[in-house]
């Protein structure tokens, strides 16, 4: 059933396509709290020059060791990671929940609705899940 | 009354156990998450929106027994994605139903009819079919048109194989009162056990005057609908719910009563939002800040009606009060006396 969530905000992708890197911890848990709510994926760097892409799914920033949880793009499972250990955080991914409110829906023209509409049923036939 | 006597007496039975007990977090429905995935995709559905490799994960079956068995709610709601796309759900269902679980199989049907010889009617099992309206409505909010149409075959369908189907609607500010009484003649019409109802979940930034007039446009909404209501519609939820969405009894969000499970674990603090996820039931109720969720505490909670904060409210106030108890069954005996 359609229900709005708090990452349908916005009608404007503010976060894909950005990258931080931060020297200092200053920013890192903001940038972090943003990619928690991102519904897309993001690729972190980490100290050991390591960079994994995946999407966050969890944090944990209270505590005396802060980590976030993802799941990798490549790998089953997931992975916790600790924030000191993070140098970089990049927005890689589409951010799948942009333009998809039932606002942006009533606002579109018939055509482009149908089209929409053929467009998913045909991905949704392909999967085989009609 | 539109559940079973037994399903009634158990959940009863459950809820004063719990009050017994003195266990003020207790779950009353598990809403159970197998997939993101589905095979519809509506605006606004803030449930699917993820990349690939997440829609693509799914629950196994243990995980989702064990779940269930951690919980301890009587009642597992499936929602999703589209749970009948999972190809393991007959078995999960067998394994819930096994276990005496009251499970509701939430599906917009479009797979329904020929999904139904995997499964076996039960008094435990219950199709939940996502009708939002007519079918001009219905088909709008799905965005395809043609689904209203496929979703009453499919109920017609299950009926005659003697299975349990309820409806589920959700309903937003400005629907059309005199669309939706005849939208529940059109169901009950169909033969179906009883509708669920319950208003969509909106969060906008406003000031508290202005979430004070939406949550009144959502009573008014409410009472249009239900009031004088008509003697054969039958509602699979508490009466003293729909009390509360038209305005009748004020609760206080209790988000741990529908506490739900998907592929990141035990989401915080409820169906809706998501602040975090818990490895454990038991971690999510003893580390969740309750206090910071619900109307008048949260921002994001400001217009909440929604069936999975206040329905196990409205439960627990059957079981809490003496004007909640006469209430209850003043209403499941006499339900057009509203």
């Amino acid at each position: 059933m359609p229900q709005e969530q708090k990452a349908h905000r916005s009608e404007r992708p503010q976060w894909e396509g950005r990258s931080f890197r931060f020297t200092k911890q200053t920013g890192l848990f903001e940038v972090i709290e943003a990619a928690f709510d991102y519904r897309g994926d993001v690729t972190l760097e980490l100290k050991d020059g390591s960079r994994i892409e995946g999407y966050i799914f969890n944090r944990q920033p209270g505590g005396s060791e802060p980590y976030l949880q993802l799941f990798p793009k490549d790998e089953p499972g997931n992975k916790a990671i600790r924030y000191t250990d993070i140098v970089a955080v990049e927005f890689t991914g589409e951010d799948t929940a942009f333009g998809n409110s039932w606002e942006a829906w009533v606002t579109k023209s018939e055509a482009m609705r149908k089209a929409e509409a053929a467009r998913v049923r045909a991905e949704t036939e392909r999967r085989g899940d009609l | 009354m539109a559940i079973p006597v037994s399903q009634a007496v158990t959940v009863a039975s459950y809820v004063v156990r719990q009050k017994l007990r003195g266990n003020r977090h207790y779950p009353l429905v598990l809403m159970l998450e197998p997939l993101f995935r589905c095979n519809l995709a509506c605006a606004g559905c803030g449930k699917i929106q993820y990349p690939e490799h997440v829609l693509r994960r799914r629950l196994t079956p243990e995980q989702c027994w064990a779940a269930a068995e951690e919980c301890g709610a009587p009642i597992v709601s499936i929602p999703g994605g589209e749970p009948l796309i999972h190809p393991e759900m007959p078995e999960i269902v067998r394994g819930l139903v096994a276990r005496k679980k009251y499970v509701y199989l939430c599906t917009n049907a479009l797979l329904m009819e020929r999904k139904l010889p995997e499964y076996t009617p039960s008094t435990y099992l219950t199709f939940s079919v996502h009708m939002d309206g007519l079918k001009e409505e219905h088909d709008m909010a799905v965005c395809r048109d043609g689904v209203y149409d496929i979703a009453v075959r499919a109920i017609k369908a299950a009926l005659a194989r003697g299975f349990r189907v309820t409806t589920n609607t959700t309903l937003f500010e400005g629907g059309n009162p005199e669309r939706v009484r005849k939208f529940f003649d059109a169901m009950m019409d169909l033969g179906v056990e009883g509708m669920m109802v319950s208003p969509g979940y909106s969060y906008q930034k406003a000031p508290d005057q202005e979430h004070f007039l939406r949550r009144n446009r959502t009573k008014e909404l409410f009472a249009a609908i239900l009031g004088n209501r008509k003697k054969h519609w039958d509602f699979n939820q508490s009466p003293l719910f729909l009390d509360f969405l038209m305005g009748k009894r004020d609760y206080q969000c209790t988000p741990w009563g529908n506490p739900t499970y998907n592929i990141f674990g035990w989401q915080r603090p409820c169906y809706l939002l998501q602040d975090g996820y818990a490895a454990t039931f038991k971690e999510l109720i003893e580390t969740t800040d309750w206090d910071r969720y619900g109307t008048g505490r949260n921002e994001e909670c400001a217009d909440c009606m929604v069936h999975c904060g206040y329905e196990a409210s409205a439960v627990d106030d059957t079981f809490s009060s003496w004007s909640g108890f006469t209430r209850t069954v003043k209403l499941t005996l006499l339900p057009s006396s509203r």
